[in-house]
């Protein structure tokens, strides 16, 4: 059996993973066998601890040693106690139950004559203290307080204390007493022991909520009297004569420095009123910190950063903020990553407090955007989205560009989030900058294209679509296809479908203006829409835009071949497999055979087209598209093909069947019936919809967990006959109707539809009504109905 | 404000040293993977370019700095100040140098619990307790001949 050093050298020297692992497993198997042995001498015990110590550095299973550990600690010999400890720190944690065998071995070091066995009992309580041990070996640690001249132990059992407190709230009333004794100790006063002292300072003031005794004001204001003390250490510190032994980089002890600030700040916080006289010396003095520590190192970059966290923290004068904004920008200025990384987290948290301090500096933070750190980058971008406003727009949306354009593969989610935000910025704008914001948009689509979802490039293609200047408009159209007609090689990357779809999109809206004005051939148009239309053939999306194209442009051209050659397009995908592509081409090949006027009306311009805001209104503004039965459902039309829309009825009636929406799947026609006419509608149904036409009406007749019962009640004002009811349920749900009670109603007269539904979630309903009026055309009317009950 | 955990490791990911002051989240047993995804985020980091900061989990933020072929990490949460526990860092990796005499990654690996005893006077149940190098140096060298 070899000693630690050969142990160690023979798994360093192990030329396989396998080798290694099998000396490993020998020699952990050995010392489990050793330690069994009672008899194995001190000495031998030691190596192999000390061997399963590197064990678990490796990673190794170590808890059959735990016991052992303990062992060495009740031992005589310092050596063992020593080992014993450090085991016992690295191996155990305080969740462990051999944790209360160390109660009584901890409680007589802590009492033991030499200090260096106390220093260890200590050392092992800071790192491990469980309630249970802090309950029992608070009088200890106090003897410790009370009596050693020895600044190592105190030191060590002013941090075991406040340890003791974070575990057991009540202990503080025994221990606050020695923050005020220890400052005004000379002796122990060192730095080592201030740590100590502004430790126990912190846990008191943080740990009110736990504290269960009425003496806590007492507490604070006796932790506050210690106020002054800790100013003038402060002061001291930040004098020109400090004393060199604490010297780091040119500052004087950041560590403790920090500390004492972190302390102040929290008896601000807390106790408002006590401190209330002191916040003059402390703006004083955090003023003086922030001037004067001009040094370029960490050590000097700690202090400033804690003392400008202080001033916004405990959010003190005006001036102050303005200096500590400054302080920030002189960081993000800087070459050091570090400094820039924490200035910009900060300021990102101070912006709402100080929004125009940090517009000045907001060239730095554009500097940032540009940062080889993509953690950098990040918070520049979320920054330069914070300090947006009106007047410099403009300048920073450049920026913003510019990054985009300077960005690679790994910003991608970055690059997501930049124009998620960007878009969101331009829809909360008055349209008063609308062409430059078109632009921008374009742009980002050229530049990061590949990276954008297509869902979002529908937003683009609103804002282009809802632009008033029609010159301005066009001349981005014209750029558009001039980048991607002109086959102009690395502008536009090849996996930017996003560009790709709005050049589709592009030529579908506009292709007519583009023919009028002669700037491209229909030939050339169509030969672009073919050539992605086999090239992008997985791309559901683009493809279902590629043929909307087709449809529209095929309608503003009289080009024999090239008309032939969208219908080839659309002709190709009506045995698409994926079901929507195929119904889309099925249909759109009907259209594409009407005459030539129905079709123009058909495909005719997009309306300027009312964004839908979140939450329940969108159905609003769906409706109000459909609601007028005189105009045709063209308008909304081309917007419900793009979603899935099984055909149902004669295409003669095809514009009639693609209401349904998306966020219905369900629907159900209703069979025809026979003829229970009611006379009148029940009081307790609800009025859901009246047209000069009809009346309708709902109520629920029963609903549960296992499913609802529902009526629906139409009055006809006019003479009505055929009438139809379809309805469509959310996607959670399945909905059953029932018969129709008439199918042919006089003035006044109701007929009754049951619906069944089972499932979850909210009732909710789009119910279209069909029927044939006295002049036998066929007139349809919608509307959405909801109920506050769920299922 | 406290120190969640010390390791060091070196450019292969070898751990050389770990001292947890609280588990790491998650599964306990399951040290060796956590190592592993600590690795993995402070080795993908440019040297150079990169701050040194970065966010682990939730809760930790990894302050860590990298001295020859060795990397010295700190978890700490993620309100903590981060700059000064750089400086954690350096007086612990100067305190290492001052006392092996121009420290290298072998003398870490075979005196480990030397570096463990270092680590142990700097900081204890995860707070700083000593910034002093003078009576750090002293108090360890003291400490190391005690045998």
């Amino acid at each position: 059996m070899g000693s630690l050093r050969t142990f160690i050298k023979d798994v360093r020297g192990a030329k396989t993973l396998a080798e290694e692992r099998s000396i490993v497993t020998k020699e952990s198997a050995r010392i489990r066998t050793k330690l069994k042995d009672d008899h194995l001498p001190q000495e031998k015990r030691r190596k192999n601890i000390h061997k399963l110590l590197y064990l678990h550095i490796l990673g190794e299973k170590t808890h059959f040693a735990q016991v052992e550990c303990i062992n060495l600690i009740a031992s005589d010999d310092f050596r063992d106690k020593r080992l014993g400890y450090l085991a016992a720190m690295i191996l155990l944690d305080e969740h462990q139950e051999v944790l209360t065998l160390l109660t009584n071995l901890i409680s007589n070091d802590l009492t033991h004559p030499n200090r260096y066995v106390v220093s260890l009992a200590l050392s092992t309580l800071g790192s491990l203290t469980s309630p249970e041990l802090a309950r029992d070996l608070y009088p200890d640690v106090e003897t410790i307080l009370a009596r050693s001249t020895d600044e190592f132990l105190v030191k060590k059992a002013l941090q075991c204390a406040a340890k003791l407190i974070e575990r057991d709230a009540s202990l503080l009333e025994i221990f606050y007493p020695y923050v005020g004794t220890i400052l005004k100790s000379h002796h122990l006063c060192t730095h080592g022991g201030l740590l100590g002292v502004v430790k126990l300072c912190q846990v008191a003031l943080s740990c009110r909520p736990q504290y269960e005794y009425d003496n806590y004001p007492e507490i604070l204001q006796s932790l506050v009297a210690n106020i002054p003390e800790l100013f003038s250490l402060l002061q001291d510190m930040n004098s020109t004569s400090f004393n060199p032994e604490y010297d780091v980089g040119g500052t004087c002890d950041p560590f403790l420095q920090v500390e004492l600030l972190y302390t102040l700040r929290l008896m601000f916080e807390l106790a408002p009123q006590g401190t209330d006289r002191y916040k003059n010396k402390l703006n004083d003095i955090l003023t003086k910190i922030a001037t004067n520590s001009d040094g370029s190192k960490n050590a000097a970059h700690a202090v400033l950063y804690e003392c400008v966290r202080t001033i916004f923290a405990l959010q003190l004068d005006q001036s102050l903020k303005i200096l500590g904004v400054n302080v920030l920008a002189k960081f993000l200025g800087g070459k050091d990553n570090n400094t820039k990384y924490v200035g910009l987290n900060t300021l990102l948290d101070v912006v709402p407090q100080e929004p125009n301090a940090v517009q000045k500096h907001r060239k730095f933070i554009s500097r940032c955007l540009f940062d080889p750190d993509i953690s950098i980058r990040a918070r520049a971008v979320e920054l330069t989205f914070a300090i947006l406003n009106d007047s410099n727009m403009t300048e920073l949306v450049e920026e913003l560009l510019s990054f985009l354009k300077g960005s690679d593969d790994q910003d991608k989610d970055l690059i997501i989030s930049t124009v998620n935000h960007l878009v969101n910025h331009f829809d909360s704008r008055t349209p008063d900058q609308e062409n430059w914001a078109i632009d921008v948009m374009v742009q980002v689509l050229k530049v990061v294209g590949q990276h954008i979802s297509l869902d979002k490039v529908s937003e683009v293609l609103l804002m282009i679509n809802n632009g008033q200047d029609l010159n301005h408009k066009l001349q981005v159209i014209q750029q558009i296809l001039t980048v991607s007609l002109g086959r102009l090689e690395g502008v536009v990357k090849g996996d930017n479908l996003a560009w790709k779809l709005m050049s589709v999109w592009c030529i579908g809206e506009y292709g007519d203006i583009l023919l009028q004005k002669n700037i491209f051939s229909d030939t050339r148009l169509a030969e672009y829409l073919s050539a992605l239309n086999h090239m992008y053939s997985d791309s559901i999306m683009l493809i279902g835009y590629v043929l909307t194209a087709a449809l529209k442009l095929s309608s503003k051209t009289n080009n024999p071949g090239c008309v032939e050659e969208l219908r080839q397009i659309i002709m190709g995908h009506t045995r698409d497999t994926n079901l929507m592509l195929q119904n889309k081409s099925y249909q759109y090949s009907i259209i594409f055979n009407q005459p030539a006027g129905l079709k123009h009306d058909i495909l005719g311009a997009m309306p300027f087209f009312e964004k839908k805001s979140k939450g329940g209104s969108d159905k609003v503004s769906l409706q109000k598209n459909m609601a007028p039965p005189t105009k045709p459902v063209e308008s909304s039309l081309l917007l419900d093909l793009l979603e899935t829309s099984p055909p149902r009825n004669p295409p003669t009636k095809f514009h009639n069947d693609v209401l349904a929406s998306q966020v219905e799947n369900d629907t159900r026609t209703a069979p025809l019936a026979g003829n229970g006419v009611y006379a009148s509608v029940p009081e307790n149904a609800a009025q859901c919809y009246t047209s000069s036409e009809m009346a309708v009406f709902m109520r629920i007749k029963s609903v549960g967990p296992e499913g609802a019962e529902l009526e629906l009640f139409v009055r006809a004002v006019v003479p009505m006959h055929n009438v139809q009811i379809f309805a469509a349920v959310s996607k959670t749900q399945k909905l059953i109707l029932g018969t129709l009670s008439s199918a042919s109603l006089e003035s006044d007269q109701v007929c009754v539809q049951e619906l069944r539904v089972s499932g979850s979630g909210k009732l909710k309903f789009r119910i279209k009504i069909v029927h044939q009026g006295s002049d036998m055309n066929l007139k349809t009317e919608q509307f959405d109905h909801k109920f506050d009950q769920s299922l | 404000m406290a120190i969640k955990f010390v390791i060091c490791l070196n450019k292969q990911g070898v751990l050389r040293l770990i001292r947890l002051f609280e588990p790491f989240p998650g599964d306990v047993s399951n040290n060796q993977s956590t190592i592993a995804q600590i690795y993995k985020l402070v080795s993908s980091r440019e040297h150079k370019h990169q701050s040194n900061f970065v966010e682990f989990s939730d809760s930790t933020k990894l302050v860590y700095k990298r001295y020859a072929g060795l990397y010295f990490v700190l978890g700490i949460g993620l309100q903590d100040e981060e700059l000064i526990y750089l400086s954690h860092i350096h007086l612990f990796v100067e305190v290492l140098d001052a006392f092996f005499g121009n420290v290298c990654e072998l003398d870490i690996v075979f005196n480990f619990h030397k570096a463990y005893m270092i680590l142990d006077e700097l900081i204890i149940g995860g707070e700083i307790q000593e910034t002093s190098k003078d009576v750090l140096l002293e108090r360890i060298s003291h400490l190391d001949r005690l045998n």
